[in-house]
């Protein structure tokens, strides 16, 4: 009907096409992205030991004025955002979609894989769960450097990284469409000099920090901005590793 | 000529290649002066420096120069916070910075050496520590200690315990490694390792060297 307001839906993790796909004629939100002006409204009702995405989840989805909120509670995601969708559930007065990506049929990784600023291999990705990718890709045959772990909620960590740097983790997975594809998060080329990252308090920093000795990598965990001793950390690693040379 | 300086949030280190002068003036002076440098490590580098690298990178490679072994293990407790790296045969087999936990610890034992008066080549070490989770949590413990009446020198030796057997659980408990920092300075701290540990001082000034061969890379040649 003319005029009428478009329904606004939030999604968390990555949910499966299908169900995503059923809400294409909405404006549909990812909300563990970082969104403007979004207060944090959920501060005082998760505990401390919280990791920063789960808080920015729950700080947009009670900042915005949402019609309905889809969860993926999979393998792929963790009790935190399982215990969010039910707490979202009894927060918020819209239904709660709570939904399980299981798939193992993989679209592929061409950004991952791509000589792009990693930067924009990022928010390509992400970006790629609401809207269809149209970018031309041309593969990095020889990637000086790689990053495996989850979405940052500090993008300014991929801007140490040198072009081309290869992602991997579980946002290779969300680009693959498969989170919980657990052999492809797992997935770590030799000889790239690799940064392993998780968000501090995300149990993805155990098999981080082992990834990281079983491949010598480098390990950090960052929980809200980017600290001066990390980014050094990822700037020494990369310079003695010679990933620019 | 160049001027090379670590900048660091209570102490600035100073060396002129081109004299060979090597300075250390208080990061305040520094500031008041308008002290400027070409190429610069340490917390307060980036605002008065040209060029910036970073502390990590500077330790590695001062480490590098001042230490002819294939394997080096080099802590650096400053002020604020406390870094390591180990290096074997050129590669970086290890690495870390923590400004959270152990924060202030370097700066908080100079603050009790003045407070107290206290000459630090003359306190014995103790073999008692107390919990230094960060520099005013174990300030804490200390002012807890000497109202029960434990003697002053005694209870900023366990202090000093607290700092160092934290520093070096941090770097892996090894059996030697090399001492970077002010508190190369700082005799007390220095025995307040494990009596089987094997401490040797580098002194003030190693990230600075650290930054020499940043010269060359600068297309000047390194003194």
């Amino acid at each position: 009907m003319v005029g009428e307001k478009k329904r606004r839906v939030g999604f968390v993790g990555c949910p499966p096409a299908e169900v995503l796909g059923a809400h294409r004629s909405a404006e549909l939100i990812d909300l563990d992205n970082m969104i403007e002006g979004t207060q944090p409204h959920g501060e005082s009702l998760l505990p401390r030991t919280t990791c920063r995405i789960i808080r920015r989840v729950l700080d947009n989805a009670l900042s915005l004025d949402l019609d309905e909120i889809i969860v993926d509670e999979g393998y792929g995601k963790c009790d935190a955002a399982r215990g969010l969708a039910e707490l979202l559930g009894d927060l918020l007065d819209v239904p709660v979609i709570r939904t399980q990506n299981d798939s193992r049929e993989g679209v592929g990784t061409p950004i991952s894989d791509s000589d792009l600023p990693l930067l924009r291999k990022i928010e390509l990705i992400l970006d790629g769960l609401v809207n269809p990718q149209e970018t031309e890709l041309t593969p990095e045959p020889k990637p000086r450097a790689a990053m495996w772990g989850v979405p940052a909620a500090d993008f300014s960590i991929y801007e140490l990284f040198p072009d081309g740097t290869q992602v991997l983790g579980w946002t290779r997975c969300v680009e693959n469409r498969t989170p919980a594809d657990w052999e492809l998060e797992m997935y770590v080329p030799e000889g790239v000099p690799t940064v392993f990252f998780a968000q501090t308090f995300c149990p993805k920093n155990v098999v981080a920090q082992h990834l990281a000795e079983k491949h010598r990598g480098l390990h950090v965990d960052v929980d809200s901005v980017l600290s001066q001793p990390v980014r050094a950390k990822i700037e020494a690693f990369l310079r003695f590793r010679r990933a620019w040379d | 000529m160049a001027v090379l300086g670590d900048f660091g949030t209570t102490w600035t280190k100073l060396v002129d290649t081109e004299t060979g002068e090597r300075r250390v003036i208080p990061t305040r002076e520094a500031a008041a002066r308008g002290q400027r440098a070409d190429i610069a490590t340490g917390h307060n580098a980036r605002r008065w420096a040209a060029r910036h690298v970073n502390e990590l990178i500077a330790l590695t490679q001062g480490g590098q120069r001042l230490i002819e072994e294939r394997e080096l293990l080099v802590l650096d407790v400053g002020s604020r916070d406390v870094k390591y790296v180990h290096v074997r045969d050129g590669e970086l087999l290890g690495m870390d910075w923590t400004a959270t936990c152990g924060a202030l610890t370097g700066f908080t034992l100079e603050l009790l050496g003045n407070y107290y008066g206290i000459d630090y080549t003359t306190v014995r070490p103790s073999a008692k520590s107390v919990p230094v989770t960060c520099g005013v949590l174990g300030m804490e413990q200390l002012f807890e200690l000497v109202s029960q009446g434990v003697p002053i020198e005694e209870a900023v030796a366990r202090f000093a315990r607290g700092i160092a057997m934290n520093a070096y659980r941090f770097i892996g408990e090894p059996k030697e490694f090399y001492l970077s920092g002010g508190m190369c300075e700082n005799r007390l701290f220095q025995g307040s390792f494990p009596e089987d540990v094997e401490v040797r001082p580098l002194g003030r000034f190693v990230l600075v060297e650290g930054l020499i061969p940043e010269l060359t890379k600068n297309g000047r040649a390194a003194k």
